[in-house]
């Protein structure tokens, strides 16, 4: 792989091409996308294995509903990660997930841990370290709980016994200062 | 919607929470056609989905590298899927397609009734095939009966015919015997031919008191003198045949009965004589 000229096209070539079923936009959306929404799939399931069966599942699923998108509806990745979030939290509540999860709680701890130091560190972007010092770790625990782990930001003020009016302040400031950030 | 009531719905942080996939469905229907409508709330949500986006590119973690040929494999495996080409086939396609039965379930109450009829067909069947064997065992007795019934009638008609034959023939000559003083009211017909020497008893019109058991009526033709033997009978109308034949004699003087032990005898009994005619 590492030899291979990633693929990237503009996100209105590769919506045209994903609804034509052309097989580069399998290839561009894999390259695109494929780190980002693996992210997200490992951060809820926490499982190698598991974690990959369910990438591919939300790129089929992606495949097979691209008809059922229009970019009236915002952003395909937004459209993208919404598919991946909760394909992964479909996965953790099946009754399969939890027997097998039981007996591998250590196990896969080691390895998320290893995996989530392996982050990718994209040049085009600006750094991992000046991300962290935008955003102040209680918007990004926020954040994180819900854009990445699925919770609802009712769940998330539950868990970090917070009012949920603040949860919601916090999130647009999170997101306002990614928007500062990031122009 | 005033510029004033956009900012505060692009403010209010539904939009953050629609892209952070935190939204009930009404939800995302309502920033939907809120976007559609107004090019401020487009521009914001857009600015969101970007922002977000580029986190979660930081944030991204890379699968491992034979991942990509396996995710890519099924999906153009899937290539050749019917699936994919749903969004090529017309409406109008699908609407020529009309399914056997509607469900499966309608199929299944098919076959419940279908199974429900034939049991019931099965026991009118056979309660006709019961009533139709009975009637046809009936027939058979009946046409038994009949056939029966038949050949008594081509046996008396037979009979008559021979009875007709006697007395058509002219050379029969009808011989009727009166009763002697031992027995005066007796009478008995016999016919004789000369030309053929057969001789039969007119049963149907025979006048004699019965006998005992240990006796019987022994007729007798006197030829040249000589009784001869012609052969017994009983005083008792036979139904089945009215003439009784009787033993031939070619020449005749005269007829007579006498009373003998059953069997008849070699001579006869003068003294019981009951009828006799002479020529």
């Amino acid at each position: 792989m590492a030899n291979k000229q990633k693929l990237s096209l503009t996100e209105e070539d590769l919506v045209t091409a994903l609804q034509r079923h052309e097989k580069v936009a399998a290839d561009a959306l894999y390259d695109m996308y494929s780190s980002s929404l693996y992210g997200v799939i490992f951060r809820i399931v926490n499982d190698t294995p598991t974690a990959e069966d369910v990438l591919q599942e939300t790129f089929i699923k992606i495949w097979h509903s691209s008809n059922s998108y229009s970019t009236q509806k915002g952003r395909l990745f937004t459209w993208m990660i919404n598919i991946a979030r909760n394909l992964a939290i479909d996965k953790i509540r099946s009754k399969n997930f939890k027997n097998q999860n039981k007996n591998q709680d250590i196990e896969n701890n080691v390895s998320a841990i290893d995996k989530q130091n392996n982050t990718e560190f994209k040049p085009e972007l600006l750094g991992v370290k000046d991300l962290v010092e935008t955003l102040r770790p209680e918007q990004k625990s926020i954040l994180d709980l819900v854009y990445f782990k699925g919770y609802t930001h009712t769940e998330a003020a539950e868990k970090l016994e917070i009012p949920l009016g603040t949860i919601k302040t916090r999130l647009r400031m999170a997101i306002q200062q990614l928007r500062k950030h990031f122009n | 919607m005033s510029v004033e009531d956009i900012k505060a719905y692009i403010e209010s942080g539904v939009l953050e929470l629609y892209v952070l996939g935190d939204v009930s469905a009404e939800e995302r229907a309502g920033v939907e056609a809120m976007a559609l409508k107004y090019a401020e709330v487009r521009a914001e949500l857009n600015e969101i989905e970007k922002s977000m986006q580029l986190y979660a590119d930081t944030q991204g973690i890379q699968p491992a590298g034979e991942l990509r040929n396996r995710v890519l494999n099924s999906l153009v495996t899937n290539l050749g899927d019917d699936r994919n080409f749903r969004s090529h086939t017309s409406a109008q396609e699908n609407d020529n397609v009309v399914p056997m039965y509607k469900r499966n379930a309608s199929a299944a109450i098919f076959y419940k009734y279908a199974f429900a009829a034939s049991l019931f067909l099965l026991c009118i069947s056979l309660v006709a095939l019961v009533l139709l064997y009975k009637q046809l065992d009936n027939t058979h007795e009946r046409l038994v009966a009949l056939q029966t019934q038949n050949q008594q009638f081509s046996r008396q008609v037979t009979v008559k015919d021979d009875e007709l034959a006697i007395f058509r023939d002219p050379s029969f000559q009808l011989i009727r015997l009166k009763g002697t003083p031992k027995s005066p009211a007796s009478a008995l017909t016999v016919a004789w031919s000369a030309k053929s020497n057969k001789v039969v008893i007119d049963m149907a019109n025979v006048k004699l008191p019965k006998t005992d058991e240990a006796h019987q009526y022994q007729l007798w033709a006197i030829a040249d003198g000589k009784p001869v033997d012609l052969g017994v009978f009983d005083a008792v109308a036979d139904s089945a045949a009215n003439l009784k034949p009787m033993k031939s004699i070619a020449e005749a003087q005269a007829f007579a009965v006498t009373v003998e032990p059953r069997g008849g005898s070699a001579n006869p009994t003068m003294s019981e004589m009951t009828v006799i005619a002479t020529l």
